[in-house]
Formats: structure tokens, sequence, C-alpha cells
């Protein structure tokens, strides 16, 4: 097709097909732009991966290699015996925590979002503002007394403490979100439900939450995220390296006895990291861009 | 005793919020009175505490780090948050109409997003490294440098080269935000001025700018929010050296509080960090209001 | 989690309490220690203690450069392991907020008390009370390649014994090729240069603190200006490869096996690595010289105490004593080339011989430690003033304004 009208015409371009030329040169080049863009963007994810599939002895060559010589997996096998117990054990722990903080996140903003939009009761408005205040205050700037605290219920080192100071944190945005989901579905359908005389909570389960389903997977997203690459209070609220989550471990452990670093082992262990993110973000992906502009309409 | 029905309805939806309620008050209201009162102590983390007023707050204007970490943090975010917005917009320019496969673009550019900030700061570390890294791999290989260069140990390199892995980091951020705004214009807008002979800037200055006035001024404040607020880049990828030139407020306060123990001291500092931060949102919702 | 543990302890010593008749002897005793991650002996004392005693120790190894803050979130938690072996530098701020165990009457009962190294007794010391007595010793010294010295012309076995000396040394290993570098030094390792540049000072008769540790000395003393431009002048002549500028300590020990440097800062717990990983290397050491000279070294290693709080006081003593008896003194510590806490006991079967060990024990003999509470804060932690002071007149050259700084920020640490 591009062939037929690019063929030169005796009787000289017609102004239409100069346009058409012109615009197809344009695109052409926009994806030449947006090819090496994305090459750039996806290089230091690829090299990482690349290296982690080196043998461990090349991975630490002085210069580094381009490719590897031979694949190997002996990275990923010296992960389980990386540090003092195995980077299962971090896995595990960061699991955990992201689990706790996606069902808490989930349950409280499911409720709170369902009291915000549709109840009327005393103190709604100033008790809305004060959850919103939280998005404008970061948790950075009330870390310590939030340690204190957590040392103080005995809840450090643990970690169910660590995922309470997660969901608290993802509570703003997952009540602003579902309270927009629920103010989004026609009052009537739910009107019809309470004359039939249901109660509240069984209008919810029964009736709200597959409506709002795309706003709870959102949360979810959101929250498991989150959590899973939060290093900060990871970094302060958790001293025994038996509960430290992936990140914090992978800092740690970068220096051995004898400071050496074990480079090929570390890339599989960012490459470990990186994978639960990327493939809830990939498969997710509308909810987790809807979330943003969710968040953008708002403001 | 019979409720009325609006009277159940009032109770039943004060229960719905209130675990809400008791999350956002345990964990950030009485935090938030407790960085207040402990920033008027002397609180070590261990060991007798002590009242001394002010004390704390005087200390701060003659702590010389303090002082080189709050000018550091502003000239950092002073130096990010162009070539975010820059290469953001650029960005979300070339993925704003739906030409075939853009998808994929657009998710590209935003993959380094969902990856946590400590994991791409222990990635760019190893990249950057004077031995192992591959930029200095290239550079040597190209012949474009005469001899490995140690970015993260010079002042002046570290800070660029910081930058450029926020950027990778973060631009995808900005560049949705910016789409959004991009795509809430309507062509029509475009067709009529080309009509009347608008280049690219004329567009660019008259129509898109303006109209993105608010989507932009969102971008930029989290952007800067996030800026300041900066800790994990530093702390794996400096650890706030080379000089102690690459120390953030956050950095500085954590250091004083769960390093030196001095967490009366770090509560005062946080006062301060949230003062600048409210001061950020204020301007914010100065900016967004005065459209409306 | 933790509640539910509590109640299943409480549960099962009801029922332990109930159907025996209490005796100390049968219930067994669990004890926590610490370790910061340093090679010493730890592991080899706590497995064999652990071979032949009832009482079971279970040994954790927290990283060195968390060691501080670890300890001081597990005590702030209420959860400190029952013995802890701590870096000696930092014994004075823990005794001093009440965190270790006074063991003066169990030390007054050591019939070899006085023989105990005395950096170490010292800083396990708080007003006039024993906290803490030696568990890991190590002087620091200056290593030198005795192959690359024969190449430079340069006599072996007459090292250098002032800084001229040192320099006019470097200067002409370094001149034997590219690759080779006449000294090494971690610039961006604050732990290291406190252990290995301090000495330089001292064996001059500076110090950057003053003899009550009340306040600094740093632009008083004008031997620590000189030794500051002493290792200026290394790096400004490129005597030093170029990554040595930001080396964090990963390579403190591992530059040195590499065969192209011809001297560096080191420590005792260096040498068993050495002899037993670089068979090659030809090695010997001599103690760090004074400008014209003399000599001096970092009294450093570990001390050995119980935390406050433990539940096993006598059984932890027990533990601590023995790992200062011949049998782990010499069977553990000197077979496997660590130097024994007790300084009499350094004239042991595997030390004879070996001219290396005697030197770098003897080091100990002019061993010197500061001892303030606020040791990490100025000197190891990586953002303290005294690796930004080194860093900015020894990296940059600008060494009035480094003094200046660092006096500055000193004073503002010791004053609180």
């Amino acid at each position: 097709m591009a062939a037929t009208s690019l063929r030169p015409n005796p009787s000289g371009h017609s102004q239409q097909e100069l346009r058409r030329m012109r615009r197809r040169a344009l695109l052409a080049l926009r994806y030449v732009i947006l090819l090496v863009l994305a090459l750039l963007f996806l290089f230091p994810i690829a090299w990482s991966f690349i290296n982690s599939i080196k043998l461990p002895s090349e991975a630490l060559a002085v210069p580094p290699t381009y490719l590897p010589s031979e694949i190997s997996l002996k990275n990923y096998e010296e992960l389980t015996t990386y540090g003092k117990i195995g980077i299962a054990q971090h896995v595990y722990n960061s699991t955990v925590v992201a689990l706790i903080t996606v069902l808490g996140s989930i349950v409280l903003s499911t409720l709170g979002g369902y009291g915000f939009a549709r109840f009327n009761f005393p103190g709604k408005n100033v008790l809305f503002v004060m959850v919103l205040s939280t998005l404008m205050i970061p948790f950075q700037s009330i870390l310590i007394p939030l340690f204190v605290m957590i040392v103080q219920v005995d809840l450090h080192d643990t970690l169910f403490g660590l995922a309470l100071v997660y969901i608290t944190f993802q509570l703003p945005f997952g009540i602003f979100l579902m309270r927009n989901s629920f103010l989004a579905v026609p009052q009537e359908i739910e009107e019809s439900a309470l004359l039939d005389g249901c109660s509240s909570i069984s209008i919810l389960y029964r009736l709200m939450l597959r409506l709002v389903l795309p706003g709870i997977v959102t949360v979810a997203i959101y929250a498991f995220i989150n959590s899973w690459n939060e290093f900060l209070a990871a970094l302060i609220f958790m001293s025994d390296q038996d509960k430290f989550t992936l990140p914090v471990f992978l800092t740690t452990v970068r220096y051995g006895i004898w400071g050496d670093v074990n480079w090929g082992a570390l890339q599989a262990g960012v490459i470990v990291s990186i994978i639960p993110s990327l493939a809830i973000f990939l498969a997710l992906q509308r909810y987790y861009m809807d979330g943003l502009m969710g968040g953008a309409v708002k403001n | 005793m019979n409720l009325s029905w609006t009277q159940r309805r009032k109770l039943t939806g004060l229960l719905f919020v209130m675990p809400t309620v008791a999350f956002v008050t345990v964990f950030f209201i009485i935090p938030l009175i407790m960085t207040v009162y402990m920033s008027f102590h002397d609180w070590p983390l261990f060991g007798e505490r002590a009242y001394t007023g002010l004390e704390n707050y005087q200390e701060l204007s003659k702590d010389r780090q303090y002082l080189k970490s709050l000018d550091f943090t502003f000239r950092y975010t002073a130096l990010v948050t162009p070539p975010i917005f820059i290469l953001g917009f650029i960005l979300a320019s070339l993925v704003r109409h739906n030409i075939p496969y853009i998808g994929i673009f657009r998710t590209i550019f935003f993959l380094p997003v969902v990856i946590g900030l400590g994991v791409s700061s222990l990635l760019w570390t190893w990249m950057l490294d004077d031995r192992i890294g591959i930029f200095n791999k290239i550079l040597l290989d190209f012949h474009l440098v005469p001899k490995a260069q140690l970015f993260l140990g010079r002042p002046n390199t570290a800070m660029n080269v910081i930058i450029l892995s926020v950027v990778w980091k973060t631009v995808g951020f900005t560049m949705i935000l910016l789409l959004a705004g991009l795509q809430a214009i309507p062509d029509e807008l475009y067709e009529s001025a080309e009509v009347d002979g608008a280049g690219y800037f004329r567009k660019l200055f008259y129509i898109t700018l303006p109209l993105m006035r608010r989507t932009i001024a969102l971008a930029l404040i989290l952007s800067v929010i996030g800026s300041v607020l900066s800790f994990d880049q530093f702390y794996i990828m400096t650890r706030g050296g080379p000089r102690n030139s690459t120390i953030s407020i956050v950095f500085w306060i954590f250091n004083n509080s769960f390093t030196y123990f001095k967490m009366g001291y770090g509560a005062a500092m946080s006062i301060v960090l949230l003062a600048i931060l409210v001061a950020l949102t204020g301007l914010q919702l100065y900016v967004l209001r005065e459209k409306e | 989690m933790t509640s539910r543990k509590l109640i299943l302890l409480v549960l099962a010593i009801v029922l332990v309490l109930g159907s025996l008749p209490a005796s100390a002897q049968d219930e067994e005793i669990n004890m926590t220690m610490w370790v910061r991650s340093i090679p010493f002996q730890t592991q080899a004392l706590v497995d064999e203690w652990n071979a032949s005693n009832d009482s079971q120790i279970e040994l954790t190894v927290i990283p060195s450069a968390e060691f501080v803050t670890k300890m001081g979130a597990a005590i702030a938690a209420g959860e400190p392991p029952d013995i802890a072996s701590i870096d000696l530098i930092y014994t004075p701020a823990f005794a001093a907020a009440g965190q270790l165990v006074d063991i003066t009457d169990f030390v007054k009962e050591l019939p070899y008390a006085d023989t105990l190294t005395p950096a170490h007794m010292a800083l396990g010391m708080y007003e006039g009370r024993n906290y803490a007595v030696p568990t890991g010793v190590d002087g620091s010294f200056i290593v030198y390649n005795i192959d690359l010295f024969e190449q430079a012309g340069l006599d072996p076995d007459n090292p250098p014994t002032t800084w001229d000396e040192m320099l006019d040394a470097m200067r002409a290993i370094d001149a034997l090729g590219d690759e080779v570098y006449g000294y090494w030094f971690s610039m961006n390792c604050a732990g290291c240069n406190a252990f290995t540049f301090l000495p330089f000072i001292w064996a001059s008769g500076g110090d950057v603190l003053s003899d009550d540790y009340a306040e600094a000395t740093i632009t008083s003393d004008p031997i620590v200006r000189d030794a500051l431009a002493f290792y200026n002048t290394i790096w400004e002549e490129g005597l030093v490869p170029e990554g040595a500028s930001i080396d964090n300590g990963s390579n403190f020990v591992s530059a040195f096996t590499g065969g192209n440097i011809g001297m560096a800062g080191m420590g005792n717990f260096a040498i068993p690595l050495f002899t037993n990983d670089h068979p090659d290397l030809n090695f010997d050491v001599f103690h760090i010289p004074g400008k014209e000279g003399g000599a001096a070294s970092f009294g450093g290693g570990d001390v050995i105490a119980i935390a406050s709080g433990s539940q096993h006081v006598e059984e932890a003593w027990r533990f601590i004593e023995w790992t200062m008896s011949d049998e782990a003194q010499i069977e553990i510590y000197a077979a496997n080339g660590q130097i024994p806490v007790r300084l009499e006991l350094v004239n042991n079967p595997y030390f004879e011989g070996d001219e290396r060990q005697m030197t770098a024990a003897s080091a100990l003999a002019v061993g010197f430690t500061p001892y303030t509470t606020v040791y990490n804060d100025l000197f190891n932690d990586p953002n303290g003033p005294w690796l930004e002071m080194l860093q900015v007149a020894i990296l940059d050259g600008d060494i009035d304004g480094a003094i200046e700084l660092g006096q500055e920020r000193f004073t503002q640490i010791m004053e609180g």
C-alpha cells in the first residue's frame, strides 16, 4: 500500500499525497523515537536479568561481560542460602505483610467508603476530612512516635505490626476511592433492597460488593505494590534479621563478612523482588491506571 | 429501646466508618500529637527522658549538618523536578494518540514506577559501580572516558547519577498524569488552531499548557513532595556521602533518631519537615482553587 | 503471637513446677548471644560450650554496621540478648545507659584479671565498676608486601619508622608499574580509618580529643593537621588506587591480598585470613609510626557483657569465664590464629616461631582506645564528622576547612 502511494508520479505529487507522505514519515519517526526510549527504559531490568543468569563467577567479572557465556540458575540457587537464612523466609515475610495489608485495606476501605457514601451521621464531614488529611502528612514525619508505640505494645519485630502501619497509610486513598465507587452506584438499586427488609450489612455483602469490585481491585493492587516495595518503615520496625522484608534484606546482605558483594545473587534477588509487583501490574494494569486517574480527577 | 429508622441508619453509618476512624486515630492522630510532645523532650531510645522545652529547636539552628541537609534537599528537588517534567511531557506527547501498539509503550515507560525505589536504587548502584558497572564498561569500550568513573564517589557526579536513576524510576508516573490532562483537551481546539496556521510551539503555549494548568500543578506538587521526602536512594546509593553531601532531611531525621538515639531531637526536625509539607500542600490548594 | 507464646510458656512452667520437685539443675537454660559480624572465634566458642554443657547458647550474628542500632532497638523493646559481644568502643555508652550487668564482683575473683588486655578492661569500666571483659582483641598495625619491597630496592627487614620513610617507600613501590600502588586506605569507611589513621596521630604525641575526653583538640593540636597533610600527599601523588577513595571498607582487607599494594593499615584479625587463604602472599607487619618515630596502635575488638534483664546472669558469667580459660584461649583462640585476651598467653605453642603474630600481638602493648560515650557518633558513623573531615582534607585537599568543620561538629556532638 505504502509502495503504491509513494511511487514517483511523473506528473509530480499531488498536494494530498505529499501531506500523507509527511504524516507517514512523522509516524515512522515517532515509532523510532518510541522504540529507542522503550529500549532505554527496559535496559536496567533486562541487564539485571541477564546478569542474574550468568554463572556466579562471571557475574563478578571485572570488567563485566555483555552476554553470559553460559546460562545458569546458580545465582538463584545461591539465594536460597543467601544471608543468614536464605531468601525464602524473606519472600514469605514480604508476602505475609503484603497480604495482611491488602486484606486490611480492602475491609476497612470498603466498610468506611460505604459508610461515608451512603449514610448520614453526626460528625461525618469532620471524620471524612480527618481521614483524608492523612494524605497531606506523610508517614515519614511521624515515624518516631510510631516506632515508640509499636515497641510499647510489643508489635515491634512482628510482620503484623508492620502491616498495621501500612494499612493506615493505604486508608485515605482507599476510603476516597471506595466512597466514589459507592457513590457511582445508582441509589435505586439499594433502595429496593432496603424496602425488602435487608440489613445494611447484607446489602453491602450481597449486592454492592459486586458493583464496586473494580474499586476493590484497585485498592488491593495499590496496597500490595506499596507494601511490597516499602523500605524506610520496614528498616526501622524490623530489627530481627529473620523478619526482614525483601527490600531491607537485599540492602543489608550487600556486605558479607569480608565486605564482599555477591553481585550475581544480588541481581537474582532484585529480579525475584521485582516479579510479583510487575506481574500484578501487568495483569491488572487497567485498575491501577484507573486508581491513578481517579486520584488525579479528585484533585 | 426502639430506635427509629433514621436513628438506626445513623448508628449503622457510624459503625461502618468506626474501624477506619480508629485506625487513623491510633496510627496517625496520636503519633502526630506525640511528635509534638516528644519534640519538647530529651528522649533517648533507651534510658531516662527529660523535658527540655524548646532546646531541641534551638539546637536545630546550630546543627551544621541539618542546615546542609535542608539545603541539599531543596537543591535536589529543584534539580530533579525539571527533567522529570520535561521528559514526562515528551513521553506523554509521544504516547498520546491511540496509534497501533501504543499501549505497549505506555506500559514500558510506566514499568519502573511499580518497582520499589529501594530495589531500583540497588540496581543503579550496581550499574554505576566503577569496576563491575555496565556504564563504565560501555564508556570505556567506546573510549568516551580515559578511565573508570567513580560516579557515586564524587560530589558533583553523585547528584547527577542519582537524579538519572530517579527520573527513570518516576517519570512514568508524571507521564500518566500529564497524559490524562492532554487527553482531556478536545482535538477540535488544535484543528481550528491549525486552520489558523499555528505551529507546534504556538499550540503548546496557547492551548496545551494553559489548559493543563491544573494537571501540571497537581503533578508538580506530588513530585515536589516526593522529592522533599526522599530517603531510599541516598541511604542505599551513597549512604549520604561523599563528604556527607547527599544527606536528605528524612535521612538526617533517621540518623538522629535511630543511630544517635536522639528521638526528641528527631521529632523536632519532623515538626519542621511537617511545616514545610503543610506549606507545600497549602500552596497546592491555593493554585488549584484559583481556577474554579 | 508473642502473647500466645507467653501463655504457653506460663502453662509450661506451671506444669513443670506442679509435677516435679523444683530443681535448678534439671531446668534447661537457654541463653541468647549476639555478636557483630567480625571474624573472631565466637561461633567455635559457642559450639564447644554447647557440646559440653547443659545450658545452651543461641548465637546471632548482626551485621557490624547495624549492631548499635539493633542492640538499641532490642533494649528499647525489652528483649536484649543475655550475652553480647560488643565492639569495645560502645561499652561506655551501653554501660552509662544502665543496660549492662555490673560484673565487678565476678571480675575480682579472676586470678588473671591483671593480665587481661588493659585497653579492653578500661573500656569495660564505667564509674569505677566493671561491665565487660575482653573477648576479641585486635590491634592495628601496617602490613607490607615483602616481594614489592624487594623489587623496589627497599630493605624488607628494616621497614619504615617515620612518615617520610613511609612516603619514600610508597613512591618507590608505586614506580614499579601502573597497576602497582604504594599504599591502600578505605577512605569511605569511617571505622577503618579510626582504626588505622588515628594511631599515626597518637604515635606522634597528638590526639583529636583532650586527655579527659571533654573536648575536641582538632584545631588546637598541630599534629592532627600534619597527619591529614601526610595522607593528603599520599592521595595527591596517586600512591593509592583511585577506587580507595570510595571504598566503604569492603576492600579494607582484600585490597592487600591482590599483591599489588605495598602497604596498608590492618588488624590482627586479618592475619589468619592472609596465611590460610593467601599462602603466596609474602608479607610482614610493622607498628604504625609517628611523624618522627614512635609507635601506636588502636586497641580494637570486642568485649563481652551480660545485658540487664537477663534471667541467667550466673550461667552467662560461667560461659564468659570459660571463654577466658587456658583451654579456650589456647585451643580455640591461638589455635585459630586469634590473639588471646590474656597477655601472658601470647607465648603459646601456636604462635611460637611466627614473628608476624608476635609483632602484631605486641602492638597491643602500645594499644590505645578513646573512651567516650559518643564514640559511634564521632568516629564510626558513616555520616559522622570524622569521615567527613578526612575526606575533605585528604581527598579535596582543604585541610583548613576540614579541621574547622571537624572541630565544630565534634564539639556539637560532645556537648550533646
